[in-house]
């Protein structure tokens, strides 16, 4: 049982204040959906969460079972089981996936992975995704189509086996059929290994797959309404115009 | 044909002299080594210690370079191949230390088959006809007081002969170690791959660590007669003392015949290489690759020639370099494309990637071409350690000097793989990731500077 706890977080970049005071608690088993338009602050706060350098914390706290994560670079909140799938992957030129795979695994362990046992971990995972083994040969991201990409994001998630993990727009420029395998892989993800999950989204298409139990919305760096799944169906009527006159001067 | 002989030359800036000379191409005559020996005497008497510059603002000097304090340091056999080499199969093995040649051995079928690797002494006296035939056919030796020097005073020295049609898989290997500071090394190694043979042949340079002023002043010609085809390799690393390394390479390709050429410029204090590839009959063709990785403070200056002497020809010429500490680095990349030699077709691409804010490296590609019907162009990117990729691995769980590693592997391995050679590559690989272990903590600075 893990739990990723946010409080009052203030970011800024050099330019301005992002995030304007965002309290979120995720725990292990939760799905949370968080909705918000263009430039409200998703992005930022996955990535604040991961400890990109980018962006500066000037208040307010991120904690993992109750210790403050400031000091920790991201590769050490990747080790306590904290795992972010990008809205942009980044292609990694020269290291195919299962290399890329066997890496990360190895580096939150103390001996290699057996062979037999990694074999077995990443049939599975292809699977779950449905792509090919060969695709497992490829350069990781060189070259891979926005629907290959977000499947990879997910194919680590399923190898790193994350306590809680925040999934950044891993829905958009997805065709239908890349959406539903994408959706089903987490949602079974969650079903087998109890994982937590923020999955951040811009549309409602992946909440068709993946039924969260709370809904943040985020308007301009606050969340500005929590609820559960019915709060999805009203943005999907309404759009954000109405939630934002609701919440007014707030926002 | 009126003898051309290298006094007529004049020495003058590296680019105008090798063109030159190449210009000479065949029709250099041949030359007895005692008479070679005795010009290139004169020359080193009257030659400078060189000095190049690149580009106006880079100057690579051995103007300080006191070569009467360096020994000439001679040794006897040596009954076993360096230990690197123990778990490889090989073709034949020549091992030359400081100014001797410490270790020969070949294939016993290989022998009897025709080929020949023995010292270029040994070759001088016992294989006459082909050593004249081929000796200094193409490189010059009057362009400055080293590569005079080379020429006048070089021993041991290394020669490799494969006879026509012969293919031999496993690779001929020839190393040169400098075994301590103060020593100077001149060396020859003179290749001929007869018509229609195929094999693959890796030159090491290398030394142990240790204090006081080196000079490697090496030549290198490799003669590819019509229709043969080979494999060249050159790693270099002089490690980290203070060893300058003046060397020439030439290449050259006869009609229908191919060349994969990699040098691999992994280390030296003062290095610098011309390594030219000619393209000397219809039909020949090759890929030039070339990588290096300068670190400490160390000075690396590569002029690569990519010649074109008649056509149809094919090139293809891609390095790769990174920078780290406070070294300095620059590549010059030249495509030279004769007049008449029509139907040439050949690319040049240098990437690079800088490693530390004080570092430094240039890339300085040009094109000559003298005929019409040709293509010739280059291209290439420059870059620095890609934050977003760093931070993308970390957040799987990669330490950032991990990722680094990741990232600068990944930049060679495109030229890596095509070694297709999996124990070379796995020798590059290993000495690159020793070096970015070497620089992991001022790559950490230059992240946190930026
Ligand atoms: N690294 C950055 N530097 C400068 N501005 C940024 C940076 N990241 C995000 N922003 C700005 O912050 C706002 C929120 O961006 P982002 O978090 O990406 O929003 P979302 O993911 O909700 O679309 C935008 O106005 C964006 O331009
Ligand atoms: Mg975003």
């Amino acid at each position: 049982m893990a739990e990723l706890e946010i409080r009052n977080l203030h970011v800024r970049t050099e330019e301005r204040e992002i995030l304007r005071g965002v309290d979120l608690t995720v725990r292990t088993g939760e799905l949370h959906a968080l909705l918000g338009p263009n430039g409200s602050g998703k992005s930022t706060l996955a990535n604040t969460i991961m400890g990109h350098p980018g962006y500066e914390v000037t208040e307010g706290q991120i904690l993992f079972d109750g210790a403050e994560l400031r000091e920790l670079a991201p590769h050490e909140r990747a080790r306590l089981g904290l795992f972010l799938a990008f809205q942009y992957p980044v292609a990694v030129p020269g290291v195919s996936v299962a290399n890329f795979l066997r890496m990360a695994i190895n580096a939150q362990r103390d001996e290699p992975i057996k062979v037999k046992d990694f074999g077995r971990q990443l049939d599975h995972a292809v699977k779950l995704l449905d792509v090919d083994r060969s695709f497992t040969s490829r350069h990781l991201n060189d070259g891979f189509s926005g629907g290959e990409k977000k499947r990879a994001e997910i194919l680590q998630m399923a190898m790193l086996k994350p306590q809680i993990a925040v999934l950044d727009e891993t829905d958009s420029g997805l065709d239908i059929d890349a959406l539903r395998t994408v959706a089903e892989g987490v949602a079974k993800l969650h079903a087998e290994q109890g994982i937590g999950a923020l999955i951040i989204t811009h549309y409602q298409r992946i909440l068709d797959y993946v039924k969260p139990q709370f809904v943040h919305i985020l308007l301009d760096g606050r969340i500005v309404m929590r609820g559960g799944p019915e709060l999805v169906a009203r943005l999907e009527r309404e759009g954000y115009d109405p939630i934002r006159e609701e919440v007014g001067a707030n926002a | 044909m009126p003898e051309s002989t290298p006094e007529l030359r004049k020495a003058g800036s590296a680019r105008e002299a090798t063109l030159n000379y190449a210009l000479d191409g065949a029709g250099t005559p041949r030359m007895p080594l005692a008479h070679s020996r005795g010009l290139a005497r004169e020359l080193y008497d009257r030659l400078e210690l060189p000095r190049w510059r690149r580009s106006g603002f880079w100057t690579t000097s051995l103007q300080d370079l006191d070569l009467d304090t360096l020994e000439i340091r001679t040794h006897g056999p040596d009954a076993s191949a360096p230990a690197f080499l123990d778990d490889q199969r090989s073709a034949g093995v020549l091992v030359q230390r400081d100014a001797s040649v410490v270790h020969v051995e070949l294939d016993a079928e290989l022998a009897e088959r025709g080929v020949i690797l023995c010292s270029l002494e040994d070759a001088a006296h016992e294989h006459t006809e082909l050593f004249e035939r081929y000796y200094l056919r193409r490189l010059p030796i009057d362009r400055h007081k080293l590569e005079a020097a080379s020429a006048a005073f070089w021993t041991g020295g290394a020669f490799l002969y494969v006879p026509p049609g012969l293919q031999v898989p496993a690779p001929f290997q020839i190393v040169y170690e400098i075994s301590q500071g103060g020593s100077a090394q001149y060396a020859h190694t003179l290749a001929i791959a007869g018509p229609g043979s195929d094999l693959r042949l890796r030159e090491y340079g290398l030394a142990a660590d240790s204090d006081g002023d080196s000079l490697h002043a090496g030549q290198f010609e490799l003669y590819l007669e019509d229709g043969a085809r080979c494999r060249l390799a050159q790693v270099v690393d002089w490690g980290a003392g203070s060893v300058h390394d003046v060397s020439t390479s030439i290449v050259e390709v006869a009609r229908d015949a191919w060349c994969h050429w990699l040098p691999a410029l992994l280390g030296g204090a003062l290095v610098h290489h011309h390594d030219e590839i000619a393209i000397a009959g219809a039909g020949g063709d090759m890929a030039f690759r070339g990588l290096f990785f300068s670190e400490r403070d160390e000075h690396l200056d590569v002029f690569a020639v990519d010649l074109h002497e008649t056509g149809p020809s094919g090139g293809d010429v891609h390095w790769r370099g990174a920078a780290s500490g406070e070294s300095r680095a620059s590549f010059e990349g030249l495509i030279k494309i004769n007049q008449g030699a029509q139907q040439s077709h050949t690319y040049l691409q240098f990437h690079s990637m800088l490693l530390s804010a004080s570092a430094e490296l240039d890339a300085i590609p040009s094109v000559l071409v003298g005929a019409d019907d040709v293509s010739a162009s280059h291209g290439g990117t420059v870059g620095e350690l890609d934050e977003d990729l760093i931070f993308y691995m970390q957040t799987r769980g990669l330490t950032r000097p991990q990722a680094v590693r990741v990232i600068v592997e990944g930049f060679f391995e495109p030229l890596i793989v095509q070694l297709d050679d999996p124990p070379l590559e796995q020798l590059i690989r290993e000495r690159i990731g020793v070096k970015l272990a070497g620089a992991a903590e001022e790559i950490e600075r230059y992240a946190l500077a930026r």
